[in-house]
């Protein structure tokens, strides 16, 4: 899949976005010699027994006996550990390998157990442990077959061909070299001798399904769980994620059969689970239905979401149909999930993902507007990253290094709009500062196995730079023809020569370059601002100074979540704090988080009643897409006093690309549009009022009926002006409209 | 929502809820104890606001009275509310308003004032020796619900801006009480009157907004009995437009009452809404609406 990402979460959560969650990858376990008898009432005997019996609450009772009574034997905890992690608890098999460890470092099964199951999570310390195994015993070929398949999920294909050989040389029948040797030459649409020496088990089917599915090839991922399955009835990892896959693909009615199937013959991991409680979730979503999109939303918003998000599905989509250059055969579905959990589910089968948004093929799944707190997400710009990842996925036939399809997406969420999208971070200046970016040829990597904690989030602005860097030199065809590149199934560095005229190592020397022009500044001087930051941010919450930033409530720290007003009392001219901020502002202009300059500036100014000042401040602000509705709100309201009507409505109307479920906000842009003769969008603002059923009922039904009266629609008018005498019998106003409407009062 | 006759077809004991004329309502405001600078000036901040918008939209009938910062103590506040108990009338109005910290100890609910605090048990026992028969009581701190079943009383109507006594921290819904009277989108019947009722809701879903909106724990549940719901709508706090000329001019008292009685055909018909064909209530409800609104032009003719 591919996915958009929030700008700040830990790595596990986007190391699960950058890859699809897929079946455990637990090779064939090795020989191992038998355990000492425990006691005579319970042995090792008995507790595998209980285990094969799927009696597992019996054999994790017999483990732990037999572990108290032989406290010192690694084996048990090893075997109890694996038992857990079938069972679903990586946390307490984890810690049970790490006491075999302890009890015995040279335990080289403990070494590949503790591997294969970071590598699940793909976890980069993984290799650290299958090289321990491996040094511990030679001959363990599974550590071989673990590390061949890490190689392959960073589109190594030299080292996992190496790791995978080396593996069969040990055991020329090693299913899982065998299963990887086979996705290489599949992933390149050869033909592969390989499958022939899988020999129809079913295991091998379903690594190669997982390698598919990584690369975004759902369907050709479906046709090999089918064949794993059909190996193998009773092979319920398989029929799970097939049937999550099919989910991914809107194929419901399948995968839900699939996921009962699994489900009902104890297969209840996580994933399964969770997939089938969000399927009975579905009713609660509305559809909205045109020839080229669908639209899923929650009930409780569908209403006031559904012009808004149908408005951009297509005004991207015209926008994309032109770059491109070809038109979808199939309509983009965009499902919009207001609990983020459902989201994540929806996405992974697992609650706790960090993404924001995610494309199967033509399937987009993404946050709501009200799935994050107001402010925190752009859900235009994410609506438009993934709705590239349609165009990209398609135009390439799902055969494009990630890095690319990331870049571009990344680039066109400011391209159409570039008061969109989001800015540079402090961790991505920290990662340039300490030259932490990756070669293209290698960039993929930082996606899927990142090695600090913000690489995922690096490497997606490293690859969106990167496409702004291919668009500037080469011009924004490039990207297309690279585009057709991909979808050869040619590697980056070819593309990269074929298409740029360039080497690859030459091409990461003039990026850099080109980076260097527009960060190189912001990042020399970082510790600068850092300090410069803190102390004019503890100037604005000194008390003297925030009395002079009075009538403000940003910078002001809720206690216990209540905003505090403070009444203006202060005598210290904000002058200096609006110089300190201003210099701060040159030094890193993308910085308009918490805290920023622009918005503690345009409060000094408002406090020493400079308008002027402070519209120039909440202007930057907003040019550097800052998100903060108050401060956007009060921008307008001061281009409204400011006699600058239009101006006004653009600067709101930026608000509803991050929170359309703002009701002040629609108030206040409705009225501006009525005001500015653009009745259409009044009607469409004091609609989206109504469809949040605010308190004030019939406030908001009048204003609408005044908004069809300017366009002219009087019928609706007047529908919309008893709505509002309903709700409020005695309201002057509406009862005056109505009796205008009914031809009895003052024509205006 | 302003005085009830039009309830009458509804409820039927209503009308006795309606202050008669020339009744004075007595409305006392308290900024109890910060604790911090913030939360003192915030508490002062709102007291004043309260103050003045009551003072600005109550028509002439009102006592307003304002206790905040050093002057809200205990022994201030129980001076106040015996002078009102010597002053008012049992056909007159109590309101009381609390803004502040309060705490809770499992058994007994206190406000917190500058020096001794005051119980919930004190204050009721002030309350009860006020003859005024319809009183009111916000109590818009933090763990103010565990002052419920101290002060409830047959003619007494409590809001709380906690559900319990456990909801210890600091509250928002005072700040979202004070925009009601102040907010004209407050006024949801659109009669120019802020009833306390709609400051209730008002308050309430705005601050369950807050917090649904920065996806944060509700910290706060604001209670109002469902048996006091209409009582509550009998309460005006704020007055603006017509509607507080209309409150004092007798020369329009008979096309008010043809108003009252088309609002009262309009609230029995909603009533029977859903035993209607759609179209018929439609047809039925639009007639109305338009009589109505003739009428009220000619009342301002």
């Amino acid at each position: 899949m591919m996915c958009r990402v929030a700008r700040s979460f830990g790595v596990a959560a986007l190391s699960l976005c950058a890859l699809a969650q897929t079946p455990p990858r637990r090779a064939a376990q090795p020989a191992r010699p038998p355990a000492q008898n425990a006691n005579p009432g319970i042995t090792e005997a008995t507790a595998e027994a209980l285990w094969r019996a799927q009696d597992y609450k019996g054999a994790m009772a017999a483990f732990d006996a037999l572990i108290a009574a032989h406290p010192e034997n690694a084996e048990l905890r090893l075997r109890e550990g694996q038992l857990f992690l079938e069972r679903y608890n990586p946390d307490e098999a984890k810690k049970l390998y790490q006491e075999a460890i302890e009890i015995d470092p040279k335990f080289a099964r403990a070494y590949l157990a503790l591997a294969e199951l970071l590598a699940e999570d793909y976890n980069s310390k993984a290799a650290e442990a299958a090289d321990k195994a491996l040094e511990l015993d030679p001959k363990m070929y599974q550590a071989h077959e673990l590390k061949a398949r890490m190689a392959l999920e960073d589109d190594d294909y030299k080292k996992a061909i190496e790791e995978a050989d080396s593996a069969l040389a040990i055991n020329p029948n090693a299913l899982q070299a065998l299963a990887v040797r086979a996705a290489i030459d599949l992933l390149q649409d050869k033909e592969s001798a390989w499958l022939t020496k899988i020999d129809g088990r079913a295991r091998g089917f379903e690594t190669i399904a997982h390698f598919f599915v990584i690369n975004r090839r759902y369907e050709d991922g479906i046709i090999y769980y089918r064949k794993a399955i059909a190996s193998d009835p009773q092979l319920w990892s398989a029929h799970s994620q097939m049937a999550i896959n099919l989910m991914r693909l809107g194929r419901e009615d399948e995968a839900r059969k699939e996921l009962e199937l699994a489900f009902n013959n104890h297969f209840t991991d996580s994933q399964t689970t969770n997939s089938l409680r969000l399927m009975d979730t579905y009713g609660d979503y509305k559809t909205f239905v045109t020839p080229t999109t669908i639209l899923k939303l929650h009930k409780k918003e569908a209403e006031a979401l559904h012009p808004y998000f149908e408005a951009e599905m297509l005004r991207a989509m015209a926008v994309y149909e032109k770059k491109y250059q070809f038109k979808l055969k199939t309509p983009i579905q965009v499902e919009v999930y207001p609990n983020h959990e459902d989201f994540a589910v929806r996405t992974m089968g697992m609650p706790g993902l960090g993404a924001l948004g995610v494309t199967f093929n033509a399937t987009i799944a993404m946050d709501s507007p009200s799935g994050r707190p107001p402010g925190q997400f752009h859900w235009a710009s994410t609506l438009w990253h993934e709705m590239s990842h349609v165009y990209i996925l398609t135009l390439t036939n799902y055969r494009v290094p990630r890095w690319f399809t990331e870049g571009v997406a990344v680039h066109e969420e400011t391209a159409t709009t570039p008061d969109w999208g989001d800015r540079i971070t402090p961790d991505i200046i920290v990662a340039l500062r300490d030259k932490k970016l990756l070669p293209v040829a290698e960039i993929d990597r930082g996606f899927v196995h990142p090695k600090f904690p913000a690489q995922v989030i690096v490497s997606y602005f490293e690859a969106g730079k990167m496409c702004d860097y291919i668009a500037e030199r080469w011009g924004e065809t490039k990207l297309l023809d690279m585009a057709h590149q991909f979808a050869k199934n040619r590697p980056t560095v070819d593309v990269i020569r074929d298409e740029l005229k360039i080497e690859p190592e030459a091409f990461d020397k003039d990026f850099l370059a080109y980076l260097d022009k527009q960060t190189g500044f912001t990042v020399k001087n970082f510790e600068t601002w850092t300090k410069g930051i803190g102390e004019l941010n503890k100037l604005a919450r000194n008390p003297t100074a925030m009395a002079a930033l009075a009538g403000h409530s940003g910078a002001v720290v809720p206690k216990n979540g209540a905003p505090i007003d403070v009444p203006a009392e202060g005598t210290v001219p904000p002058d200096d704090i609006i110089a300190k901020a201003r210099a701060l502002e040159l030094l890193y202009p993308d910085y308009v988080e918490a805290g920023n300059p622009y918005l503690i500036a345009a409060k000094a100014c408002l406090a020493k009643q400079d308008k002027a000042c402070a519209l120039e401040e909440y202007a930057k602000y907003s040019k550097q897409s800052g998100r903060d509705a108050e401060a956007i709100k009060k921008y307008s309201d001061l281009l409204k006093e400011a006699g600058k009507q239009t101006e006004a409505a653009a600067a709101l109307e930026r608000l509803n690309a991050v929170n359309p479920l703002d009701q002040d906000l629609h108030e206040k842009l409705g009225a501006l549009y009525l005001a500015t003769n653009k009745a259409p969008l009044a009607v469409r603002e004091y609609s989206a009022v109504v469809a949040l059923k605010p308190l004030d009922v019939a406030g908001s039904h009048y204003n609408l009926a005044m908004a069809y009266k300017a366009q002219g629609l009087e019928d609706k008018a007047r529908e919309e002006a008893l709505t509002a005498l309903e709700a409020a019998p005695d309201y002057r106003p509406a009862q005056k409209l109505l009796l205008q409407l009914s031809g009895e009062g003052l024509k205006r | 929502m302003g005085c009830c006759l039009k309830k009458i077809l509804l409820l039927g004991a209503a009308l006795a809820l309606c202050a008669p004329a020339f009744a004075t309502t007595y409305i006392l405001t308290i900024a109890g104890f910060g604790g911090e600078e913030d939360y003192e000036k915030r508490f002062v901040l709102l007291a004043n606001d309260t103050d003045k918008i009551l003072r600005g939209g109550g028509g002439t009938d009102r006592s307003i009275e304002t206790l905040k910062g050093p002057e809200a103590t205990k022994a201030k506040v129980t001076a106040s509310l015996a002078k009102i108990a010597s002053e008012a009338k049992a056909q007159d109005v109590l309101i009381l308003m609390m803004i502040g910290h309060g705490t809770f100890d499992g058994a007994e609910y206190k406000f917190n004032l500058p020096g001794p605090d005051i119980s919930a048990t004190e204050l009721a026992a002030a309350l009860n020796r006020i003859p005024a028969a319809r009183q009111l009581v916000v109590d818009m701190t933090s763990a103010s619900g565990g002052a419920t079943a101290a002060l409830k009383k047959e003619g007494r109507t409590v809001i709380t801006a906690t559900k319990s006594g456990s909801e210890k921290n600091a509250t928002l819904f005072a700040r979202y009480w004070v925009e009601a009277l102040r907010d004209p989108s407050a006024d949801t019947d659109k009669n120019e009157i802020v009833s306390a009722l709609e400051a209730f809701h008002y308050a309430q879903t705005k601050t369950a907004a807050f917090f649904t909106e920065q996806k944060r724990l509700a910290t706060e549940h604001a209670q109002l009995a469902a048996e006091d719901q209409q009582r509550a709508a009998a309460f005006p706090l704020v007055r603006y437009g017509s509607a507080a000329a209309v409150v004092t001019d007798p020369a329009k008292q008979a096309l008010v009452a043809k108003k009252e009685e088309i609002e009262n055909k309009i609230d029995a018909l909603k009533y029977q809404k859903d035993l209607m064909a759609p179209e018929d209530y439609k047809r039925q409800i639009a007639a109305f609406l338009l009589d109505l609104a003739r009428t009220q032009e000619a009342i301002e003719k």
